[in-house]
C-alpha cells in the first residue's frame, strides 16, 4: 500500500491513513451542512472535485479526527481551490473536542501555509518529530486564501505510518481442546 | 345466616376473579392501544442534548398579564420543558441560570436530576434588567464544559423584559453559537415591542443552522405560556416527532386538564393508567344503568332474596351495594359521589353479565353487609376522585376516535384498529343490555 499520490520526497512506506480514521468521533465545526465534511475526507467523496467541505458563519473551520490506532503522521495533503482554499493550517494532536475559543490556549504542533502547489495536492511535509504518538489530530483552518467569507476544502489526505500496536481485533479466543 | 356470612369472603374473591377476566381483555385492547400511540411519539425523537434554560427574573415578570404572574408561568414552562428533555432520553442534561438579578447566576449546571433542577427553581428573587447577551454567553460556557461531548448544545431563553442590546450585537452572538454548533430557542413573551421582536428574529435567524433553532412569540391571554409552548417545536424537536410527554400533555391540555390524566400516567406506569381509564369508562356506562335501576329497584328493596347459598350471598352483597348506592342516589349532588354509585352499579352488574346458568336474581335483600359494602365503595372512591370529566370525554366514542384519526400512523380504517373501536363501543352497551335482561327477569 504505497502512497499514491506524486512527485517528489514521498518517503518509504508512507500510508493513507484513511483506513485508520475512527469515523464514529469525526467531528467539524463550522461547516456548512450541505458540504461536510465527508466530502473532503470520505474515500470517494474526496476525489470528485465537485464535492467539497465548505465553512458556514465564517471563514474558520475546526476538524478533529480520532484514530483507531497510534499514528505517526508524515505528510498532509489540503486541496481546494485557488482562490477560497485554504492558507493557515494549524495541526494540534490529541486534544479532544476542542472548540474555536481554545485554538489559542495552547500552541500547535505544527502552522502550515498551503501554497496554489500545495492547493493542486503537492503534500507539505510535517515536522515529523511532532508527530510521533498521534492519537487524534485537530486541524484547524484559520484563513483561506483571498480573505472570503467562505473556505472550502476539496480533499484532505494524511500520511503516515503506523506505530506498531496490537490490533485488538486480530486477537482470537485460544480454544479449549 | 352464619354459613353464608363463612362464604362472604369466597364470594367476594369469586366475584373479584370474574371482574378481572372480563376487565383483562380490555385492558389488553386499551393498552394495547396506548402502547401504539406512545411508540408512535416515542421513537421519533432520542437526540442526545445538553440544554441550558435562560431564565428572566426581571422586573418585568412582576406582571400578571400572564396568570398568575408573569414569572410563574414562565416557571410552569420551564419545569414542562425539564421534564420533556429527560424524558426524551435519559442522558439528556438540563441546567438553568438566570439572566437578570446582580447578574448572571447559573443556578444548576446541566445534570439528569430533575429534582435537582426543580428544586432550585423555588426562592427565586425578582428583580434588575436582563441581559441577554451575558445569558447566552454563559450558557454556552455551560454547555462547553459538559461532562458527555457527544450531547448536542442547546440554549433555550424566555425573554420577557426589554432587550437592550443591538440587532448588531446579537448577530454576532448568533454566528459564534452556530459556529460552535449550538442550537437556541427563544420564547418570546411579557413586552411587547417592535424592536424585540425584531432583534430576537435577528439572533435566531443567525444561529439557525437546518431548523434546529426556533422562535416563538408568546402574546398575553387566557392559554397559560406552557400550554401554548406544548405545539411548538420546541416540545416536539426538530421533526415531525413528538415526546410521549409531549403527546399525552398535549392531549390532556386539549381535553381540559392541564398536566397529566391520572399523574404521569402513560409513562409510568401504563397498567395503572388503563385501569384507571377503565374502570372510569364503566363508571359512566353504569351511571345511566344505575339510574334507571335505583328508579325501578326502589319499589323491590325490601323483598326477601330467598335463594340457595351462593346466589343469596351474591345477591345480598349485590343487594346490599345497590340499595347503598340507591340510598346515595337522593342524596348526591356530586359527580364524585355519582361515580362511585357507577362503580358499585359496576359490580353489581358484573356478575350479571358474565354468569349466564346462575340464577342471577336481582331482587334486593335487606342490606345486611353494610360495612362491606362501604369497603367496596371506598375503595372504588380511590380512583373514582378528580376524573368525571375525563371519563366522560374518554367515553365519547367520536372524541376517542378523533384522537385516533389525529395520530400518526394509525389509520382509522385500519380494521384492527375499527375492531379495538367497536369493542370499546360494544362493552358499555353490552352492559347495558345486561343490565335490562337482569330486571326483566325480576318482573
Amino acid at each position: 500500500m504505497a502512497s499514491s499520490t506524486t512527485s517528489t520526497a514521498i518517503t518509504r512506506n508512507q500510508v493513507d491513513l484513511l483506513d485508520f480514521i475512527d469515523w464514529t468521533g469525526v467531528e467539524c465545526l463550522n461547516q456548512n451542512t450541505t458540504h461536510p465534511f465527508q466530502n473532503a475526507i470520505k474515500q470517494g467523496y474526496r476525489e470528485d472535485e465537485g464535492l467539497s467541505l465548505e465553512s458556514d458563519a465564517d471563514e474558520q473551520l475546526l476538524i478533529y479526527i480520532p484514530f483507531t490506532q497510534m499514528i505517526k503522521l508524515h505528510s498532509i495533503v489540503i486541496k481546494g481551490p485557488q482562490e477560497e482554499g485554504p492558507q493557515t493550517v494549524k495541526l494540534y494532536t490529541n486534544r479532544e473536542h476542542m472548540g474555536f475559543s481554545n485554538v489559542t490556549d495552547f500552541p500547535p504542533s505544527d502552522t502550515i501555509t498551503l501554497s496554489p502547489d500545495n492547493l493542486q495536492g503537492k503534500p507539505v511535509v510535517l515536522k515529523y518529530v511532532k508527530f510521533q504518538n498521534v492519537r487524534s489530530l485537530t486541524i484547524f483552518i484559520e484563513d483561506n486564501q483571498s480573505g472570503s467569507d467562505i473556505t472550502k476544502v476539496q480533499k484532505i489526505v494524511l500520511q503516515g505510518t503506523t506505530v506498531e500496536t496490537t490490533d485488538m481485533k486480530g486477537l482470537k479466543k485460544i480454544e479449549d481442546h | 345466616m352464619c354459613l353464608l356470612e363463612a362464604d362472604d369472603h369466597l364470594v367476594q374473591r369469586h366475584l373479584f376473579r370474574r371482574e378481572q377476566e372480563n376487565y383483562r381483555f380490555i385492558f389488553q385492547t386499551l393498552q394495547f392501544l396506548l402502547r401504539f400511540t406512545l411508540f408512535i411519539h416515542q421513537s421519533s425523537t432520542m437526540v442526545l442534548e445538553a440544554t441550558m434554560i435562560c431564565i428572566d427574573n426581571s422586573e418585568w415578570m412582576r406582571n400578571g398579564d400572564y396568570a398568575p404572574t408573569r414569572f410563574q408561568a414562565q416557571a410552569d414552562a420551564v419545569n414542562l420543558i425539564c421534564g420533556a428533555k429527560t424524558q426524551s432520553n435519559p442522558e439528556n442534561t438540563v441546567g438553568v441560570l438566570t439572566m437578570a438579578g446582580k447578574g448572571v447566576r447559573v443556578l444548576v449546571t446541566p445534570t439528569t436530576d430533575l429534582g435537582k433542577i426543580l428544586a432550585c427553581m423555588h426562592g427565586l428573587e425578582i428583580g434588575g434588567e436582563m441581559n441577554l447577551a451575558a445569558g447566552i454567553q454563559v450558557a454556552q460556557l455551560a454547555l462547553k464544559h459538559r461532562q458527555n461531548k457527544k450531547q448536542q448544545q442547546r440554549i433555550i431563553v424566555f425573554a420577557g423584559g426589554p432587550v437592550r442590546y443591538d440587532k448588531k450585537v446579537l448577530e454576532m452572538i448568533g454566528k459564534k453559537l452556530k459556529k460552535n454548533s449550538v442550537a437556541l430557542d427563544v420564547v418570546n413573551f411579557g413586552e411587547e415591542d417592535e424592536a424585540k421582536t425584531e432583534k430576537l428574529e435577528a439572533l435566531v435567524a443567525a444561529v439557525n443552522n437546518n431548523d434546529s433553532s426556533h422562535i416563538v412569540h408568546v402574546p398575553a391571554g387566557s392559554n397559560a405560556l406552557s400550554d401554548v409552548l406544548l405545539s411548538t417545536p420546541i416540545f416536539t424537536g426538530d421533526g415531525e416527532g413528538g415526546s410521549g410527554f409531549a403527546a399525552a400533555a398535549a392531549a390532556a391540555a386539549a381535553g381540559g386538564v392541564s398536566g397529566f390524566d391520572f399523574g404521569v400516567d402513560p409513562n409510568l406506569d401504563p397498567e395503572l393508567a388503563l385501569a384507571l381509564r377503565v374502570s372510569m369508562e364503566e363508571e359512566r356506562a353504569r351511571q345511566e344503568a344505575a339510574a334507571k335501576k335505583a328508579a325501578d329497584d326502589s319499589s323491590k328493596q325490601g323483598k326477601e332474596g330467598e335463594s340457595t347459598s351462593q346466589d343469596a350471598t351474591m345477591s345480598e352483597n349485590v343487594g346490599a351495594s345497590a340499595s347503598e348506592s340507591e340510598n346515595k342516589k337522593d342524596d348526591l349532588m356530586d359527580d364524585e359521589n355519582a361515580l362511585l354509585q357507577q362503580a358499585l352499579a359496576m359490580s353489581m352488574d358484573d356478575p350479571a353479565a358474565t354468569v349466564t346458568t346462575r340464577d342471577t336474581d336481582m331482587s334486593e335483600a335487606a342490606a345486611d353487609d353494610q360495612d362491606l359494602a362501604l369497603a367496596l365503595q371506598y375503595s372504588m372512591q380511590e380512583d373514582a376522585k378528580d376524573q368525571s370529566d375525563m371519563s366522560k370525554l374518554l367515553a365519547d366514542q367520536s372524541f376517542v376516535s378523533s384522537i385516533l384519526t389525529n395520530l400518526p400512523g394509525v389509520d382509522p380504517n385500519d380494521p384492527s384498529v375499527k375492531d379495538l373501536l367497536a369493542s370499546m363501543q360494544n362493552q358499555p352497551e353490552k352492559k347495558e343490555d345486561d343490565d335490562k335482561a337482569p330486571k326483566e327477569d325480576d318482573k
